[in-house]
């Protein structure tokens, strides 16, 4: 169980994150949305540890996050790869760095799923499109059957079709391996699809955390509607009949 | 004025990534240019308006990303004026002042660089810059992708409110088709450097006829997905 209790984040004379306090039970998504600038990203960075909390705890399992050695995507897809290296060797880190030999079976499935041709895995960052740099994030992130998944915009740089399938497939991997994802985003369509709970995050305050369904149907903050109403205005959320 | 060209193409490192495509826009109407990733449509609005421009058509172009747009060494002035002189208009502070109010940028500080205004401001300040020359065509290649959807959905609001009294019309790139389903009157469904499709919003959304055009409209809604 991941476990942020009152976090405060401060960036010089800003606080960027204030009493923050959110919770994931592994199998369980939860979608921070917010508005650029609200502290979503800062989140992320708290709980690995990237950024000093001012005040306020997170653990995994009343432990330090880092032991459970969660996985990250992160938001900018060409620039989370090592450009010296080929995708294969970046993706493989996390099983060599444990010490674990590669599961090729796992890795074709994986690769099967995120549309991912075995060559690409061969090319460097800068050799592929931003789409095949966004899915080999997520490749990297999943291939080592990580407890917490922290997803930073994770579908930012595909399209509709292929965003659909790479939930589906996150999805799915949940469903087997039981990992928690906090997945950060600005589409309320694939968090009102994907996430069990909403948190809606406003210039570093936490205005509601409320299950997705219930989310599109009635938002509890006035922030939470906007959110809401501006999907429904962008076709990001259909009203369903 | 209506636009019209034929024969649209391009080719790259000897590989046609655009087939001679033909295209007709009517004063004011608002088409949508939907596709999956690497079907064209970027090198389609790209060919579209260098083509017009070429021919002396007004047409404008607004990237996907402000960062395309505005030079981070500049003042927010500086483009302003260089927008103008492109043109070959005079400042024009009533203009400009216009502008702004449609797009509810008048706060900003012209004096800034692009990084003292916030995206969503860079974004609506590009997208007034190509509005200067009131364009026959606004081409606008993924405009709110790169935006939070408040502000996303407000920008595309004051579109919807400013374009039509100008006559200008609209072609809006986007894989979104969910976006353009709201925003326009006619889709046209680009795959593999294509128009497979080309039809009024309504009927491609009801009745897609191409595989293209079927997934699309397969996945436009997060909360209905085909199994």
């Amino acid at each position: 169980m991941l476990s942020v209790d009152r976090v405060s984040v401060r960036r010089g004379a800003n606080m960027v994150l204030e009493d923050v306090s959110l919770s994931l039970a592994p199998s369980r998504t939860l979608a921070v949305v917010g508005e650029s600038g609200a502290g979503k990203s800062t989140v992320i960075n708290a709980v690995l540890g990237l950024v000093p909390c001012a005040s306020g705890q997170i653990t995994w399992n009343n432990a330090p996050v880092g032991l459970s050695r969660p996985a990250l995507v992160m938001q900018e897809p060409r620039g989370a790869f090592n450009p010296r290296m080929s995708l294969r060797l970046s993706v493989m880190e996390p099983v060599t760095a444990r010490g674990r030999a590669i599961d090729q079976s796992r890795l074709d499935r994986l690769c099967n799923g995120l549309e991912i041709a075995p060559d690409v895995l061969d090319r460097r960052p800068t050799e592929v499109s931003i789409g095949q740099a966004q899915r080999a994030g997520i490749l990297r992130a999943l291939i080592a059957a990580p407890p917490l998944v922290l997803f930073d915009e994770p579908l930012s740089a595909l399209d509709a079709v292929t965003q659909k399938h790479t939930a589906r497939l996150i999805a799915q991997m949940q469903l087997e391996e039981g990992f928690a994802a906090l997945i950060v985003t600005h589409d309320l369509g694939y968090a009102a699809a994907f996430a069990d709970d909403i948190a809606v995050l406003r210039a570093g305050r936490i205005e509601e955390v409320t299950a997705s369904k219930a989310f599109v149907e009635a938002p509890q903050s006035n922030y939470g509607q906007i959110l809401r109403d501006a999907a429904f205005a962008l076709g990001a959320l259909e009203r369903v009949a | 004025m209506t636009i019209s060209v034929t024969g649209l193409s391009a080719t790259r490192s000897g590989r046609t990534i655009l087939h001679s495509t033909n295209m007709e826009i009517t004063p004011g109407e608002r088409v949508g240019l939907v596709g999956a990733s690497g079907s064209g449509k970027s090198t389609l609005g790209h060919a579209l308006v260098d083509t017009l421009r070429a021919q002396g058509q007004s047409v404008a172009h607004v990237p996907q990303s402000p960062d395309e747009a505005l030079d981070p060494m500049r003042s927010m002035a500086f483009h302003w004026r260089e927008a103008e002189g492109a043109l070959d208009l005079p400042a024009d502070n009533s203009r400009q002042q216009g502008l702004f109010s449609a797009l509810q940028i008048e706060g900003g500080d012209l004096r800034k660089r692009p990084w003292g205004w916030s995206r969503g401001m860079q974004q609506r300040f590009v997208i007034a810059m190509a509005l200067i020359g009131t364009p026959d065509l606004l081409v606008m290649d993924e405009p709110t992708s790169a935006l939070d959807p408040v502000v996303a959905a407000g920008t595309m609001d004051l579109l919807d409110a400013y374009l039509p009294s100008r006559k200008t019309a609209l072609l809006l790139i986007t894989h979104d088709l969910g976006l353009a389903a709201l925003r326009v009157k006619r889709l046209m469904v680009m795959e593999a450097g294509r128009i497979v499709e080309d039809a009024p919003t309504a009927q491609v959304l009801s009745a897609p006829r191409t595989q293209a055009a079927k997934a699309l409209c397969a996945h436009r809604n997060w909360l209905e997905l085909p199994c």
